[in-house]
């Protein structure tokens, strides 16, 4: 058994892990990192090579239950309808990320005292602004400043990627109907930039990218980060987090790939393993449960989608994917729909030619087979794209994980269980957006419109369940992600968000933890650098 | 395990019926693509092989689309594991690809960004204004 002391713990490396990671580095404190996957080199992507279409349904399937990897967890959704995603390793799930980067709206920071719902966030906008643009500096982010759905037209560090052909299409069906589109702004490089290679548009991005573009934490903040003594453990899987007897925490004991157990002691305790893996270790470690809402609250933005096909070639399948366009025309509240809160849309390449054989109708197994393949892989292969669109999940305490009580991962850990139902709202929501969506299409030109009114693989994005406030009675953490109930224990993934906005949230969540981490930085005089 | 001679001879006619060629694409048969093909797919993915073996245990005389739907209810596994097997050897193929005109996920130069068009195409939603709350 391994025992390490450092001045901070941290589990997780993906994209939050690697923001505190850093921060406390630069400030000289020691850290150890504790992730139970692996690096993953450029090399092992398949987006290169002609198995890609193949191996994504295996391999780098984004469903942890498909791809079934030592150290993935298993997930039991029975009972949920939407399937969280994730990916375990250097990085975490931004591996294969779509690096869609987009910051939340001002509205979203508000929702309690515009729309009377949910709450509002302790903090605004205007509070987090800063925060995004340093992230956007570190994540190479590609886009054209100012949009004009943000105040301040959400700058970019770097110019956008080119539109091409779907780009163009779409923008034409946007502007007859005289609605809201921008380029889209990806976290990839369109030009090489701080060791990243630029963008060669081959549109794997959501399966790992092969070229070493697409701005990944094992890429942008790791190495650096190992330069300034950042102890990253791969292959460690965190059981539970300790306590002193004053329950303070102190420490995470982690499993390692041969199934022994180590110790890694330290002053702070920060959990960035995501909206999942975050509760789920503080249910094990029966932490933090004074409000009862730990595992709670559980948000993960149900997706639907808008295929358009067209009477032309598009070279569709061209990337980056990355979002080639968004739109924020319906993002605000408008009561007269029947909801409350709004969706983003992003315009996204089709992919491959297998993206058009199944055309399952809830008909027969075969339908998409025979002479029907050739003719739809003819009509919409390189002719079609999406408006996909990322509907705002309001929380809902019911809305959860539990821990499972039948199914265990590869160390005899129970597996966090799915409780998950899209409310009334999110069902006009989404019914509203996609018919908006048919009309974008036609607007542009489409032939034919396919609607995809949920998809079930779409937890991409985990939030909520260990939600921030500042009364310790209803929320997990505070403003800075400090556990209430708990000193010296601390979350900065998007756990902690109060609601989801229609946004994907990586740009909030980077942006988030940077301030809790510089804060804690700031506030802890008792964690005295080590070097 | 590589495939039996029983087995491609079986997968052979479903390959036939599933994908007979049209619209400009060649048919299973013309690439032959129980062989070659089908190995390539298998070998990068050796886990399809059991489900694809069990599929083909069953089958006996397939003739048309409706005799293939029936195999399909009684394994709704296995014939997944066939179409993946049969679809990606498929479209995995230079023939086909050439016909369809997919030169693959290639590699593309980005640098030029937004055009000149793209740019008078986003003139309107400027003039328009903010749209945040
Ligand atoms: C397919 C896909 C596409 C996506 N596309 C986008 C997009 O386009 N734009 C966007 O903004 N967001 C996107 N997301 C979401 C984005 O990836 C996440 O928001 C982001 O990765 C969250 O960062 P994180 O560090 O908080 O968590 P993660 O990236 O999930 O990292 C958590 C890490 O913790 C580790 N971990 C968990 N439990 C333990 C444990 N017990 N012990 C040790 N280690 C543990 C995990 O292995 C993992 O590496 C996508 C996600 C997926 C799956
Ligand atoms: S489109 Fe760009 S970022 Fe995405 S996978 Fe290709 S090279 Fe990488």
């Amino acid at each position: 058994m391994l025992e390490i002391r450092s001045d901070v713990v941290i589990v997780g490396a993906g994209p939050s892990g690697a923001v505190a990671a850093l921060e406390l580095a630069r400030a000289g404190m020691s850290v150890t990192v504790l992730e139970q996957g692996d690096w993953v080199a450029a090399e092992e992507f398949d987006g290169a090579r002609p198995e890609w279409e193949l191996t994504q349904l295996s391999k780098w399937h984004p469903n942890p239950n498909v791809r079934g990897r030592p150290e993935d967890y298993p997930i039991d959704a029975t009972d949920s309808e939407v399937n969280p995603l994730m990916f375990a390793g250097v990085g975490g799930a931004a591996l294969i990320y779509g690096a869609h980067w987009v910051r939340f709206m001002p509205s979203d920071f508000r929702v309690r005292t515009l729309d009377g719902v949910a709450d509002d966030w302790p903090f605004t906008y205007e509070d987090l602004a800063p925060f995004y643009e340093y992230v956007e500096e570190s994540m190479a982010v590609s886009g054209l400043s100012g949009n004009p759905a943000y105040p301040d037209g959400a700058p970019c560090p770097l110019p956008p990627l080119p539109i091409g052909k779907v780009g163009r299409k779409a923008a034409e069906g946007m502007n007859r109907l005289g609605w809201h589109w921008w380029p889209g702004s990806n976290a990839i490089p369109s030009r090489a930039y701080r060791g990243l290679q630029p963008c060669v548009l081959r549109g794997t991005c959501g399966t790992g990218c092969s070229d070493g573009a697409k701005a990944t934490p094992d890429r942008t903040h790791w190495p650096e980060a190992q330069k300034l003594g950042v102890r990253l453990v791969t292959g460690a899987r965190v059981s539970e987090v300790e306590t002193d007897a004053q329950g303070r925490a102190c420490g995470a004991v982690w499993i390692d790939r041969n199934g022994i157990r180590h110790r890694a002691q330290g002053d702070v305790v920060i959990l960035c393993a995501n909206g999942i893996g975050t509760p789920r270790l503080l249910l094990m470690s029966g932490l933090a449960g004074r409000s009862g809402m730990v595992g709670r609250r559980l948000m993960m933005h149900p997706y639907a989608g808008v295929m358009g096909t067209f009477d032309e070639d598009l070279e569709s399948w061209v990337g980056p994917a990355g979002q080639i366009l968004v739109s924020m025309q319906f993002y605000e509240t408008d009561t007269t729909r029947g909801f409350v809160r709004g969706a983003k849309w992003n315009c996204m390449p089709a992919g491959g030619p297998q993206s058009f054989r199944a055309g399952y109708t809830g008909g027969t197994l075969t339908e998409g087979w025979g002479p029907a393949l050739h003719d739809s892989v003819r009509r919409k292969f390189g002719r079609s794209f999406e408006w996909g669109i990322i509907g705002e999940d309001l929380p809902v305490a019911e809305n959860r994980l539990t821990l499972s009580e039948n199914l265990t991962d590869s160390d005899g850990l129970p597996a966090p269980e799915i409780h998950y139902r899209m409310s009334g709202n999110t069902h006009r929501m989404l019914a509203f957006h996609t018919a908006r969506a048919v009309e974008a299409m036609e607007a542009a030109g489409a032939i034919a419109t396919e609607v995809t009114p949920l998809i079930r693989d779409c937890g991409w994005h985990l939030m909520g369940t260990a939600v921030m406030g500042d009364d310790p009675e209803t929320s997990v953490v505070d403003q800075f992600g400090h556990v209430h109930d708990v000193p010296n224990l601390y979350v900065m993934d998007g756990s902690t968000f109060p609601t989801s906005s229609g946004m994907n949230p990586t740009a909030t969540i980077m942006a988030v933890a940077a301030r809790s981490v510089l804060d804690l930085i700031e506030s802890r005089g008792d964690i005295a650098p080590s070097r | 395990m590589p495939l039996t001679p029983e087995e491609r001879t079986r997968l052979e006619a479903l390959a036939g019926i599933m994908l007979p060629g049209g619209a400009g694409m060649s048919g299973a048969s013309d690439v032959n693509l129980a062989q070659d093909p089908v190995d390539r797919v298998l070998h990068i993915e050796p886990a399809l092989t059991a489900r694809l073996s069990r599929f083909l245990s069953q089958v006996r005389v397939v003739r048309t689309m409706p005799d293939v739907e029936t195999l399909a209810q009684q394994d709704p596994q296995g014939f997944k594991a066939l179409g993946t097997v049969l679809a990606n050897a498929y479209f995995m193929h230079e023939e086909i690809r050439r016909q369809i005109g997919y030169p693959g996920q290639e590699a593309r130069d980005s640098s030029g960004g937004l055009t000149g068009q793209d740019l008078a195409l986003l003139r309107p939603v400027q003039e328009r204004g903010p749209i945040h709350r």
